[in-house]
């Protein structure tokens, strides 16, 4: 075999020794190559994942305890949480519908979702259609200057009141 | 012939008097073809019309065969591009801006709601006449061998071009823009493992907002465009490589010349007899071939024409919606989606993980997979053939059950998505 010379084959025949250091170049120059390609696909990623977000806030203040008064339940709908007061005590729980993400409204039982029809009781809970978790409930503080301030990016166990 | 030296005084006189028939035959290289060689030649050596064979079977023009549905597609798509770009000169994709430059579509600028309503039917006629192509394509078993990599790339088109009108969606941004594309990205969300940070690279955002529109934006103006070309490409390039449309097994072949006792003639290699497959004619052997110039091209042009017909009138007579501004705080009840991901929402309300990514991933993981695990060669470029009668019916119960969940989602479904009747 490796006497055997095809006209159209340039290489010495007694360069065996060269085929096994090209088919290293070679092989070589494929890892290269298809290691940039996955490095570029995962910068790719990392490009399209934005580091600063320019919409709502998720930590901000909605006001001082007395603008909502015991025994109320206010739904602020740009911030897409209703704020609870029940005597002293204040929670935030979200509007954002945990089937499909639509807002959900107030309603005498609790909250039901116009998208469609989930329906949770008072404190969250999925009471009916296809939502398939409670509404979450977010840490709420009371920041130095006597605002309540709402964390979105932490949240608590339903029925975790803030004393005021 | 023989006397240039007594017209060379002139000559200088008769190159400006040629220079018109220059000019032209410099740019045409064929006159209007006469011959069956200059019919040849005006396919092969025109850049727009290269993209044709020189001869087609006949099967491939029978318009009951086609319904010219592909073609149609193509068309549909080409208006889209044309009035794309021309919507694009006057629409900014700013959240306190979109809206009002809608209105100023209609209002102030010059045939804007005629170039709208064209943007708009074309893309839902779109999407439905690629899901008829699709349709045709399975119920003739035109997937099979050796076209089963282009089916691939045709369920691909569909998904794209799905893509491409679910993004266009959001970009009035209206109402029934912000409250679909916040449905439909959430559905997205429900996607294993990586569903949360898809929806977040998609948006953005957390939620629909600047970040979203700009993004669906650049993806339906540029990306989407693009890949959308390249696979049209590959599609069209893929029909000539494939040995042209299916057609019937007894046209598949031609009628082989018979050889005994016949000295061997020495095969004449045309230009297509280069190509390999199992279609390819080469040498004198009958065929039931005619030549695109002008049969195949007659039937694109009365396809194209029929096409921007139908989408002008609809233009002239139906405007294409256009709500109130966006609300955030007040979701219109109930919250559609555009028609053909109202079959997906209505299994949605169902179970958001099976209706939105299982069954759907299901079905499409399905489509790619036909022409692999459907390997019988019979039955192919006939309508509803006999030995199909399986599988047709597998795919068509199939297509009427997404068409029952599209219509129960648009005409069954009230507020809070409870089941009214339409009358």
């Amino acid at each position: 075999m490796a006497g055997v010379v095809r006209s159209h084959d340039r290489r010495p025949a007694s360069a065996d020794d060269k085929v096994g250091r090209r088919r290293l170049l070679a092989w070589l120059s494929s890892v290269g190559l298809a290691g940039s390609a996955l490095l570029a696909a995962v910068s790719d990623v990392i490009f399209f994942k934005p580091r600063v977000t320019y919409g709502q806030p998720a930590i901000f203040q909605i006001g001082k305890p007395d603008d909502f008064p015991p025994g109320t339940r206010i739904a602020r709908e740009a911030e897409r949480i209703c704020i609870v007061r029940e005597g002293n005590r204040v929670a935030a729980i979200s509007t954002t519908c945990t089937h499909l993400g639509c807002s959900v409204g107030i309603s005498d039982t609790g909250f039901a979702c116009p998208c469609h029809g989930s329906r949770y009781d008072q404190d969250g809970n999925v009471t009916g259609g296809p939502a398939p978790k409670p509404l979450p409930w977010f840490k709420v503080t009371l920041a130095p200057n006597g605002e309540i301030e709402v964390d979105k990016n932490s949240t608590v166990d339903p029925g975790s009141y803030l004393n005021v | 012939m023989n006397t240039p030296t007594v017209e060379k005084p002139e000559s200088k006189l008769t190159a400006l008097r040629e220079l018109p028939a220059n000019v032209w035959h410099s740019i045409f290289r064929n006159p209007l073809p006469s011959t069956d060689h200059e019919r040849a030649s005006t396919s092969f050596t025109n850049f727009f019309l290269h993209i044709h064979p020189v001869k087609v079977h006949r099967n491939t023009l029978r318009p009951l065969y086609t319904m010219g549905l592909g073609l149609m597609t193509t068309f549909l798509f080409l208006i889209l591009v044309v009035t794309g770009i021309l919507l694009m000169f006057y629409y900014v994709p700013s959240t306190t801006q979109a809206y009002d430059r809608m209105l100023d579509m209609r209002g102030t600028v010059a045939f804007g709601i005629f170039l709208r309503n064209m943007h708009r039917w074309s893309a839902h006629g779109m999407v439905g006449v690629a899901f008829l192509h699709l349709c045709r394509v399975f119920f003739t078993g035109a997937y099979k061998k050796p076209r089963e990599f282009n089916w691939v790339i045709g369920v691909i088109l569909l998904l794209v071009t799905l893509f491409m009108s679910f993004t266009g969606y959001l970009l009035p941004w209206d109402q029934l823009a912000f409250w679909a594309i916040t449905v439909g990205t959430s559905i997205a969300g429900y996607a294993p493992l990586i569903g949360k940070q898809m929806q977040f690279v998609l948006l953005g955002d957390t939620s629909v907002g600047q970040e979203a529109l700009l993004r669906f934006y650049v993806l339906h103006v540029a990306v989407l465009p693009a890949v959308m070309v390249l696979l049209m490409a590959i599609h069209f390039w893929r029909i000539r490589k494939d040995g042209g449309l299916s057609r019937p097994e007894q046209t598949a072949l031609p009628e082989p010349v018979p050889a005994a006792g016949v000295v061997k003639i020495r095969k004449v290699y045309g230009l297509q007899g280069f190509v390999r497959g199992p279609f390819t004619k080469v040498g004198n052997t009958p065929d039931d071939t005619v030549y695109s110039w002008p049969n195949l091209l007659m039937a694109e042009l009365f396809v194209f024409v029929l096409t921007v017909s139908i989408i002008l009138v609809i233009s002239l007579f139906f405007a294409a919606p256009l709500e109130q501004p966006v609300n955030i705080m007040h979701p219109p009840n109930p919250a559609k989606a555009p028609w053909y991901f109202l079959g997906l929402q209505e299994m949605v309300s169902y179970s958001a993980f099976w209706g939105g990514i299982g069954v759907p991933g299901l079905m499409v993981a399905l489509l790619f997979l036909v022409p692999y695990m459907d390997r019988g060669t019979k039955g192919v470029g006939r309508w509803f053939a006999k030995e199909r009668l399986l599988a047709n019916t597998i795919f068509l119960a199939m297509v009427i059950l997404n068409v029952i969940f599209i219509i129960i989602g648009t005409f069954f479904r009230g507020p809070n998505w409870t089941f009214v009747t339409p009358f």
